[in-house]
């Protein structure tokens, strides 16, 4: 009855726009007063102490660090000179440039740990040139939206830290390890539809005449940037830092390459670095706490037990299970932003998780490609949101397009879904 | 992850912007700032010196809590929070009139609760003389901000709600 109720208030507050901590916070509150009636206070001081406690967590802190990282890079004028590199690697010809977008977000995804942010960077690079060469707007936004969306694949991200968070058995090491492969893959393919449309569509047809920059000047130029994933990803591996202090070392690189070498961030620029950084860190940190708000009226209910039990024995099978999961987080994705579907289905999906004896980091790694289908499968979409403003198209317009990016990439999450392997091999080989 | 992306043009425009958000904004920035300054220098000085200042970590959380509070309150004023804005940005003038109320009304309840209630765990802290895990300094000196805090973020919900109120009244037609 109260669990109805906790489910109920939440949604009716969600879809009303009330901002989504606030009506996981609320809904929580509610539930935990009509259950605690003989209570002092209704028991709700349980509020501010769960909020509290969700958010005095150590790892979080790995949250508005890498946060950081992403603004500084984003203005550090890496982008522009990988651009550069990739073309001259890659050369002129039709399909090219999107092919060069898939891969530089792919890379700066190993840099920065959020997929708007990536989407920001290329599509200020890249939507531009794309235009020039001949590739109409909505085709180049839903390309580079698709490809930012690989960023929370490919370690470091923001999305592993939150599960790793949530989950105990999930160490973000072992889970930024089994994202490699599953990101590698999703890229891969994205560029297949991305080059085949290119050419149906005789799109790009001016590319060919454009120049070729000189292999090893870009090269030299963009070397700041080819270092930045081996000092971040490395210096993890190598047990120098914690993924928090990666984060930082990160952000002083950047500063550096930013601020002394590409002279792309004066000293001016860091209030508004350092504010938006912290802005968008506290939105996400305000997310996860008030969540903890909800779990804790969740978990307290004693709802979680009956329905595992419910789905365990309704005799479905552990793939059609399995299988319906997907199905709901599919459709979830494509409204619910990637942050509140981890907070509010891990600890639901925890005992079905355990059942099954499901591993709890490939468990992450599908639930990440979800989200990030979601950040660009329409109508809720941040990514393409953000590319298609910088591209000046109309979200609607790119709907035709983005469908086969949003088709290749199910496709890349079907194969890790059935060879769980891709996302485990690699953190077992390394020792995690 | 799905973030709202920082270079988005602010939902609400200059004119109707906060007059000043200056005291968030400069904490915001401080904390941002030392944070990652203290991180750092516990890279260097465990390496140079083989040993860590651990301390630092308890400081550090406090630091992201303020960080958290007074950045959300920032964002709640420039109404940057994330949400769902499939049915409020949609349909008629009046709905969204009525759905931006409610959104900034429940922010400010949510908050003033948690700020009423809040005061209770300070006193706490401080009748009982608990002291942090930490340093070992008395804990109302980290929990004392939050009332304050959380209550900052409902007065800040509660400013957007009025703004919304006087510009769809200046607007709509008489």
């Amino acid at each position: 009855m109260i669990a109805g109720l906790l489910f109920a208030a939440f949604a009716a507050l969600m879809l009303a726009g009330v901002p989504v901590g606030a009506a996981l916070g609320l809904a929580g509150a509610v539930a935990i007063a009509v259950a605690n009636q003989q209570t002092q206070w209704f028991g709700l001081l349980a509020v501010p102490q769960n909020f509290y406690a969700g958010l005095g967590k150590y790892p979080l802190l790995a949250i508005p660090m890498f946060v950081l990282v992403g603004a500084i890079f984003d203005r550090s004028g890496v982008a522009a000179r990988l651009v550069n590199l990739a073309v001259a690697i890659v050369g002129r010809g039709a399909g090219m440039l999107p092919l060069v977008a898939i891969g530089v977000a792919m890379f700066l995804g190993g840099i920065s740990g959020s997929g708007p942010a990536t989407a920001a960077a290329i599509g200020g690079v890249m939507l531009l040139a794309m235009q020039r060469a001949g590739y109409p707007p909505a085709y180049s936004a839903s390309v580079v939206a698709a490809a930012a969306s690989t960023d929370i694949l490919i370690p470091p991200s923001v999305a592993f830290i939150v599960y790793s968070v949530l989950v105990p058995g999930a160490s973000v090491p072992a889970l930024f390890a089994a994202g490699v492969v599953p990101g590698l893959l999703a890229g891969l393919a994205l560029a297949i539809p991305t080059v085949w449309l290119a050419r149906r569509h005789r799109m790009g047809a001016r590319e060919a005449a454009m120049p070729r920059p000189a292999l090893w000047q870009s090269f030299r130029e963009a070397i700041w940037g080819l270092a930045a994933p081996v000092v971040i990803l490395g210096g993890m591996r190598a047990g120098w830092f914690t993924p928090t202090e990666a984060a930082v070392v990160a952000v002083f690189y950047g500063l550096f390459v930013g601020m002394v070498v590409h002279r792309t961030i004066g000293v001016r620029d860091l209030f508004p670095i350092l504010r938006e950084a912290g802005e968008l860190s506290a939105v996400i940190l305000l997310v996860v706490s008030l969540a903890a708000i909800f779990a804790f009226s969740l978990s307290t209910l004693g709802v979680i037990d009956p329905i595992t039990n419910a789905i365990v024995s309704s005799g479905l099978g552990e793939n059609m299970v399995l299988a319906l999961l997907i199905l709901l987080l599919i459709v979830l994705g494509m409204f619910l932003d990637g942050i509140s579907i981890f907070l509010i289905f891990v600890p639901l999906m925890m005992p079905i998780l355990r059942h099954y004896q499901w591993d709890p980091v490939w468990f992450g790694v599908i639930l990440t490609l979800n989200v990030a289908i979601g950040q660009f499968t329409p109508p809720m979409a941040v990514n393409l949101m953000v590319s298609s403003r910088i591209a000046g198209v109309r979200m609607e317009e790119t709907t035709g397009w983005v469908l086969w990016l949003v088709a290749a990439m199910c496709v890349a999450m079907l194969c890790v879904i059935v060879w769980p392997q891709l996302a485990l091999w690699l953190p077992q080989r390394l020792g995690y | 992850m799905s973030l709202p992306d920082p270079s988005l043009p602010e939902r609400i425009d200059e004119a109707q912007a906060p007059r000043s958000l200056a005291l968030e904004d400069w904490l915001t920035v401080l904390s941002m700032a030392a944070l990652a300054l203290i991180t750092f220098a516990n890279v260097l000085v465990r390496y140079f010196t083989d040993s860590s200042f651990a301390w630092t970590e308890e400081f550090s959380i406090f630091l992201m809590v303020v960080l958290a509070l007074v950045g959300g309150s920032a964002a709640v004023s420039r109404d940057r929070h994330i949400r769902i804005e499939y049915f409020s940005s949609s349909g008629s003038k009046r709905r969204q009139r009525f759905l931006a109320l409610l959104g900034a009304l429940m922010v400010a309840a949510l908050f003033a609760l948690m700020a009423v209630l809040s005061v209770r765990l300070v006193w706490d802290d401080f009748r009982y003389g608990e002291t942090s895990p930490g340093i070992g300094v008395p804990q109302w000196w980290y929990s004392v901000w939050f009332p304050l805090l959380t209550a900052l973020i409902a007065a800040r919900a509660m400013g957007l709600f009025w703004r919304i109120k006087r510009r769809t009244h200046a607007s709509s037609p008489a």
